[in-house]
């Protein structure tokens, strides 16, 4: 389980997280939503040792993981899949999941996860030796998310997997991130689709400017006449 | 006829040299970032180390030579940790003036710790050319050609071939994702360094008993790596081969049919020549992205 207690983060000017404190239980799918700039990239990571908390504690699984570097958070389960898909243009998508394997030994277990993967994701099996540069959107977007699971983590984390899709393509990704909670792996998603977002979490969790302003079940946030308001279009 | 096939041969001894030279700061600039000044200073400190282990070490030319490259890469990982590490977050052009500095700093120690008279490093092969036909060749030269285009493709297998060098190409095109992989990015930053130093050094103990030693030789090697280095077009490797045999064959043409005394000018020209047409280099490195 995942503890975000009173965390700050800072860029060095004005600080872009403040006294933010949240949790993800085994097994849930919790959504991060707000505005471009409320903080919830920045809150990812954080987590994933990217950044360096000013304040407050993250624990995952009661052991304080805050300042870790990001081999050490990776190494404990947790996944990063980043904003903007991120995957290495120049190597083949082989390469790509093979990279995020990277902290893995058991050559067999990575041989038959990345058979899944190609099972999972066939566009991927026809361009295994191709550059990932050269594949569309949606299939990087596929490729990312492959990427991520290739550590076999305990815990995912996608930050706007729906970002630049097509809506059919949107439809599908969302379809995935269930499926991949479905299958037991603690999802915590950041997306400005607040909508979609809040119908497939468990619970959520909204900020703006950097605070928490609103925290609770899908449901509720969907309920919530500020959210219906400021996020889904009254 | 038989002339050009001669200057061909001269050519691609010299090549593969420039290509190893090319390479190295490439690679440095590509991963890091960092414009390497002290590149044809690490030249000079490969060709200098060679020097001493056989003429005051006695120590035997064939083991002198990787010798001087792990010293290359021994004194590449220590300049990396002292003086790039601490200025990661840096700007370039701050990053330049402290690598103009260590340039400056190297080329005088070399200065003082070997004087001013140029060396020639002594070598065991026969000073009688094998003759191919139309062709002769030296049996040095033979022999640091070989050693070039070996280690050239012992480099590309490396790279292309092993989790290292998957690593190291991932933190080449995005180092903040790498990072979220599990690739120690600063580790990667400092055997980058010492990776390219070592191939400096290399080509500098393998010429040093072609060319003159001297303590400033580094200026003008350091000089072509770049423009090895520009003429493929700057981080790629593949450009970086290319340049530094193109740069091989036009100096070994130019010196040949135009005039000896100015065949560096006509490598400087080629250069030119490449800015003005294609300044985006022979095999421009892909965008990156993110």
């Amino acid at each position: 389980m995942l503890r975000l207690d009173g965390l700050s983060v800072g860029y060095g000017g004005p600080l872009a997280l403040q006294d933010l404190s949240l949790e993800v239980r085994d097994g849930e799918l919790v959504s991060l939503i707000g505005a471009n700039g409320a903080g919830k990239s920045t809150t990812l990571k954080a987590i994933s040792g990217l950044l360096k908390p000013q304040a407050g504690r993250i624990t995952w699984g009661g052991e304080a993981i805050g300042g870790l570097s990001p081999r050490a958070v990776i190494a404990r389960g947790i996944a990063h899949c980043p904003e903007g898909r991120r995957v290495f243009p120049q190597l083949s998508v082989r390469e790509n999941l093979e990279m995020g394997a990277l902290l893995r030994r058991d050559h067999g277990g990575i041989a038959a996860d990345l058979a899944a993967m190609c099972d999972r994701f066939p566009r991927l099996r026809e361009r295994l030796s191709q550059a990932a540069g050269t594949l569309s959107g949606g299939e990087q977007q596929m490729l990312a998310i492959a990427r991520a699971l290739m550590s076999r983590p305990r815990l995912v984390m996608f930050d706007e997997p729906s970002l630049g899709l097509a809506p059919s393509l949107v439809e599908q990704v969302f379809a995935i991130v269930r499926e991949i909670r479905a299958k037991g792996t603690t999802v915590l998603m950041v997306e400005q689709n607040a909508m979609a977002a809040l119908q497939m979490a468990d619970r959520a969790y909204l900020l703006e400017a950097g605070q928490l302003v609103q925290a609770g079940t899908g449901a509720e946030l969907l309920a919530s006449p500020e959210v219906r308001a400021a996020y889904l279009g009254g | 006829m038989d002339q050009a096939l001669q200057h061909l041969v001269n050519g691609t001894v010299l090549g593969g040299t420039y290509a190893l030279l090319g390479i190295g700061l490439t690679l440095v600039f590509g991963v890091m970032r960092v414009v390497n000044f002290t590149h044809g200073e690490f030249y000079a400190f490969g060709a200098y180390i060679t020097y001493g282990l056989i003429v005051l070490g006695g120590v035997n030319y064939f083991l002198a030579l990787p010798l001087a490259t792990l010293a290359g890469v021994a004194l590449g990982a220590l300049l990396e940790v002292a003086l790039l590490r601490p200025m990661r977050k840096a700007d370039i052009d701050s990053v330049m003036l402290v690598m103009i500095g260590a340039m400056l700093a190297m080329q005088n120690l070399e200065m003082f710790a070997w004087g001013g008279v140029a060396k020639l490093t002594p070598n065991p092969f026969d000073g009688s050319p094998l003759v191919f036909g139309p062709v002769s060749v030296l049996p040095l030269r033979l022999f640091v050609l070989v050693v070039s285009v070996l280690m050239l493709l012992g480099f590309w297998l490396a790279l292309e071939r092993s989790r290292a060098g998957m690593a190291m190409r991932a933190t080449f095109q995005d180092p903040e994702t790498a990072a979220l992989m599990g690739v120690r990015v600063g580790w990667v930053n400092t055997a980058t360094f010492a990776l390219g130093s070592g191939l400096a050094a290399a080509s500098g103990a393998l010429l040093g008993p072609v060319f003159m030693t001297s303590p400033t030789m580094g200026d003008l090697v350091g000089l072509k790596a770049f423009a090895i280095v520009i003429l493929g077009g700057l981080g790629s490797l593949p450009g970086a081969t290319l340049g530094g045999f193109a740069l091989g064959f036009v100096e070994e043409f130019a010196g040949g049919y135009l005039s000896t005394e100015y065949r560096d000018t006509f490598g400087f020209l080629l250069i030119i020549a490449v800015l003005v047409l294609r300044p985006q280099g022979l095999v421009p490195a892909r965008e990156r992205i993110g």
